[in-house]
């Protein structure tokens, strides 16, 4: 293979030193080095992490490449975050079998990884006559796909347990057994326990070209310099066509979505106690309300109106009332001024309704290099995917040999919340969240760099006031921390620096 | 379990206010618990001046008057518990207080809530866009630059006329920033008059009234907000959308009491002022629980605050001695024209009670009514600006016997 492309637009530069030798537990900050590693994952989101994790397990040099500050900052911290049951994808498609048994891998991750999983019940419901086909199509995929436990209810029963229902519904399926996880959290956690397994990850460190070798290698560049490596996978997620078209596969094109969210404040956590979606629930398209894994109340909708770019992620005055009036329909007194943050995520489909499917496989050029092209449910997928993908790089010509001595439990720093109590015992600095001073300061420990970053691994600044009273505090604990300015503090990497009257 | 007479939670002027009063009304055992550092409250941040003149016809800035507050306690010695935030309350009155080392239970005979208020986000009004660095509300700021020293950016627009807006307009002025505009969808300012004059206008800072910011751009850091003026159903009307370049946008959107405590405790809350339900000793419905400052009702003058928590620490005191008659329901207010809120509610008690009212919309020379038991004439009413109309002893009196419940209409007419 020659060289392939070099795409040269602005580069991930890193949001500090390259110098900054992180706590070895941690996440490494490894030098862009001259090392050759055996495979290296592009992108650092629930799917890169989670095979990132699921590589370790081998003996083999293995890295992963991530162009924001942190592991989950793409599609992955904007996602809704449900481990569904099997009953979206339709039966024999790739999507399916990849998302068979999520939920006990999740279950299990959770115990090694120590991050929260929790599940809850799902209603598919109708609101009038015409759902009705939709939510039974539902449970008849999730049938035929091996799931059990589907129950039709009546529309007084759903009502019985989910009083604040739209009284209009006319029957629902239920389900138990829904997971919910946060995860910017997990995929924090998988990349922590890789690397402690001994893999390595470089952030802020963006992919600009891939040129292939005569020695058998390939030379990934990036905005920190190049890397070598014998297999790539491309898990950029809605860059994926764009990695591939660095390798020579050009004419992928992914279809866009953009979803919206909105969160309640914790004083309504009991609303609902269930997933509510309506009709069929295609992820995808369906609105939805229903619990978090912290605890809120979150209303979302998915719309097929094509964004204008991957990073168009901004929210639309139409797009909340739409949420909104939809979210009405499910829940009719909607506590809409309890609303304390939205956003939007754009994730690729795969209209698995109409044929598509994820599409994962080896570039038409070379057997070490493989492409994901996935979509919604990815979170489901991704202990799936990573199987998969393993699978693949074996039959490319990797050889994988088990570590005697791979680690499969994270060791989580005894923070204030481990010492079996209720409450935390120690300095609060987030006070609508109840974060201590320690547990801050360990996630700068363990690779918080950012405000954002910070936010997403500890929940500081994410609660009803938004980072009103907390965010001085951050923007000194990380500029004590990384030994920088806290004008050099940015929000969520390069640009967009917080304090900006100083210079 | 600890046993306590008085739990006062939060330690702004509140909270300081009534520890001080229920001290000197011999109650010895208290606890005023504050999860900040320092006691004082949000007057920490306000460098500016305005606090006091009523109080002490004196022109103080919020740390100055807050001082005079500590040294009293301090002087008193009543126990102030800093770094200590109380995190649960239970029905019973039993309280959860954690600090650095641990988690305390407090049995308390009375409780005093003076928790403050945080302020609405730009969620809470929901503009769109992106989501990039440079969007603060405007007390974030305000603590960022008066507290822990950093200038959030140059170029600055602000969303919303509410006091805190204005005197950031200020003081962002006077650090060599370009405040572009301040922006508010009323037709009138949102904060006290003295702050427009003494904030903007001598500052010649741009004050576009029936305006709103309809959308934020920039992917990493703030570049430009759309503004638009708002037509007459009240929505932005997008025919005249135009950009303004900043690289920040502050929020001064409205305040928020602190409630989640009370709410916690099963307290009946007012939905009108976001507060609890007092009576005229600033009761809960809860007996033993009173409320008082900013978690009672948002104030806009420091002075009221202090006296909110005099007037709840007395009752406080009445209810530990046990001289109290036993919680009943008294007579309500409502509100009638024009008329926002009430602060209290309702009456209960025989004495002497400040009504601390808001307008809905803004007046010329109007007449403000409780019933036929007090009245005053008011040269202008605005939402922004508490009106305060004191009943007498005797006509409460008069209203309690004989005892029962009913009602007394409020009202505000333009003359
Ligand atoms: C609104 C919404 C709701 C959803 N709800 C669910 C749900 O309930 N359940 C579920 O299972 N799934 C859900 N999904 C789908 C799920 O979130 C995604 O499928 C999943 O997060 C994709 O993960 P990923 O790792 O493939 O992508 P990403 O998280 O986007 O990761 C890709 C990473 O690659 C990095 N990258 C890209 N280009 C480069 C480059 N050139 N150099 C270096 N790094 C690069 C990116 O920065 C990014 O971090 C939802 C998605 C959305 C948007
Ligand atoms: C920016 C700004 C400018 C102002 N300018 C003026 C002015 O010029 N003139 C004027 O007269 N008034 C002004 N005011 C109004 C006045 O300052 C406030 O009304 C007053 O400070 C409110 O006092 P408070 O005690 O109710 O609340 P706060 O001062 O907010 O105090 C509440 C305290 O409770 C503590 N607390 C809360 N929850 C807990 C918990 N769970 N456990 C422990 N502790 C807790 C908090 O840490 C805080 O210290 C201004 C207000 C603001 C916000």
């Amino acid at each position: 293979m020659k060289n392939i492309s070099e795409d040269r637009e602005k580069s991930g530069i890193f949001p500090f030193n390259s110098a900054c030798d992180c706590d070895k537990e941690g996440i490494r900050d490894g030098e862009l080095s001259k090392a050759v590693f055996d495979v290296v994952v592009i992108g650092a989101g629930i799917v890169g992490s989670m095979l990132l994790r699921e590589l370790s397990r081998f003996e083999c040099e293995i890295a992963v490449v991530e162009q924001f500050p942190q592991p989950g900052f793409g599609v992955t911290k904007s996602s809704l975050s449900y481990i569904h049951r099997n009953h979206f994808n339709p039966p024999g498609t790739l999507a399916a079998k990849l998302c068979a048994g999520a939920r006990k891998a999740f279950r299990k991750l959770s115990d090694e990884l120590r991050v929260d999983y929790k599940e809850t019940g799902e209603f598919l419901l109708a609101l009038e006559p015409s759902h009705i086909p939709q939510m039974m199509k539902r449970k008849q995929w999730g049938e035929q796909n091996g799931e059990t436990g589907f129950r039709i209810m009546k529309g007084s029963e759903v009502l019985r347990r989910e009083p604040e229902v739209n009284p209009a519904v006319l029957s629902a399926v239920y389900s138990s057994g829904h997971g919910m996880i946060y995860p910017p959290e997990w995929a924090f956690a998988l990349v922590e326990n890789a690397c402690s397994n001994g893999a390595h990850a470089f952030f802020g460190t963006k992919v600009i070209g891939i040129a292939g070798n005569d020695d058998g290698l390939f030379t990934i560049h990036t905005g920190n310099g190049t890397i070598r490596s014998r297999f790539i996978v491309n898990a950029a997620g809605n860059k994926a066509a764009k990695i591939a078209s660095m390798t020579g596969d050009d004419g992928i094109e992914l279809t866009l979505s953009r979803g919206t969210f909105a969160i309640f404040d914790k004083i309504h956590s009991s609303l609902v106690r269930n997933i509510l979606y309506v009709g069929g629930g295609d992820p995808a398209v369906s609105q939805v309300v229903g619990p978090t894994v912290s605890g809120n109340l979150i209303l979302g909708l998915g719309s097929f109106k094509t964004p204008d770019s991957t990073e168009d992620t901004k929210v639309t005055r139409e797009s909340l009332d739409e949420i909104i009036a939809m979210g009405r329909d499910i829940v009719p007194d909607l506590p809409v001024t309890d609303i304390i943050t939205f956003f939007a995520g754009i994730k690729s489909v795969n209209n698995l309704e109409e044929g598509g499917d994820f599409h994962i496989g080896y570039s038409d050029l070379s057997r070490r290099v493989i492409h994901l092209l996935i979509g919604s449910p990815g979170v489901t997928a991704s202990p799936g995917i990573a199987r998969h993908v393993i699978d693949l790089l074996s039959d490319g010509g990797l050889s994988l040999v088990e570590k005697k001595l791979f680690d499969s439990s994270r060791e989580k720093k005894e923070d204030d919340w481990d010492k079996g109590q209720k409450w935390p015992c120690g300095r609060i600095v987030c006070r609508c969240e109840n974060v201590t001073e320690a547990t801050i300061q360990n996630a700068i420990e363990r690779g918080a760099r950012t405000i954002d970053g910070v936010k997403h691994l500890t929940r500081a600044g994410m609660g009803r006031c938004q980072g009103g009273f907390c965010e001085g505090r951050i923007i000194r604990y990380l500029s004590e921390a990384l030994g920088i300015e806290p004008t050099e503090i940015t929000k969520k990497g390069e640009g967009s620096e917080q304090i900006k009257g100083m210079e | 379990m600890i046993d306590l007479d008085l739990a006062v939670i939060g330690a702004g002027p509140a909270g300081l206010a009534a520890a001080v009063r229920a001290r000197k009304e011999g109650i010895r055992d208290i606890v005023v618990f504050d999860r900040d550092d320092r006691p004082g409250g949000i007057l920490n941040q306000c460098i500016h001046t305005g606090f006091g003149l009523l109080r002490f016809d004196e022109d103080l800035t919020g740390p100055e008057y807050a001082y005079r507050f500590v040294t009293e306690v301090n002087r008193l010695k009543v126990p102030v518990e800093l770094g200590t935030a109380v995190v649960e309350l239970a029905k019973d009155r039993i309280l959860t207080a954690v600090n650095g080392k641990k988690a305390s239970k407090y049995r308390c005979r009375a409780i005093i809530l003076a928790m403050g208020c945080r302020e609405r986000t730009r969620n809470a009004v929901m503009i769109p866009g992106t989501r990039p660095a440079g969007i603060f509300t405007a007390g974030k700021a305000q603590r960022l630059m008066n507290i822990d020293g950093y200038l959030p950016g140059k170029s600055i627009v602000i969303l919303g006329s509410g006091d805190i807006g204005m005197i950031m307009a200020r003081r962002l002025a006077l650090e060599g920033c370009e405040v572009k505009a301040v922006v508010e969808k009323n037709l009138y300012a949102g904060g006290l008059i003295r702050n427009k004059v003494q904030c903007l206008d001598d500052f010649s800072i741009p004050l576009l009234l029936g305006h709103t910011v309809t959308a934020i751009h920039g992917e990493y850091r703030v570049e430009k907000v759309t503004i638009c003026t708002m037509n007459e159903g009240g929505e932005p009307d997008e025919r005249t959308a135009k950009d303004i370049e900043c690289d920040t946008l502050l929020l001064s959107v409205g305040l928020i009491p602190e409630n989640e405590l009370t709410r916690m405790a099963g307290i009946g809350m007012d939905r009108s002022t976001g507060g609890a339900f007092v009576d005229n000793i600033l009761e809960t419905e809860t007996e033993g629980v009173f409320s008082c400052g900013n978690v009672l009702h948002v104030s806009d003058i420091v002075d009221y605050v202090s006296l909110e928590g005099e007037i709840a620490a007395s009752g406080a005191a009445g209810r530990i001695r046990g001289v109290l008659s036993e919680k009943r329901y008294g007579k309500r207010f409502v509100s009638g024209r024009n008329i926002r809120q009430i602060v209290p509610q309702s009456i209960t008690q025989e004495r002497e009670t400040p009504l601390f009212i808001r307008v809905q919309e803004p007046t010329g020379p109007a007449r403000i009514t409780a019933g036929d038991i007090a009245r005053k004439r008011v040269p202008v009413a605005r939402p922004s600006e508490m009106i305060e109309l004191t009943i007498e002893k005797k006509k409460c009196q008069k209203l309690l016997r004989p005892p029962g419940e009913g009602t007394i209409e409020v009202n505000c007419r333009e003359e």
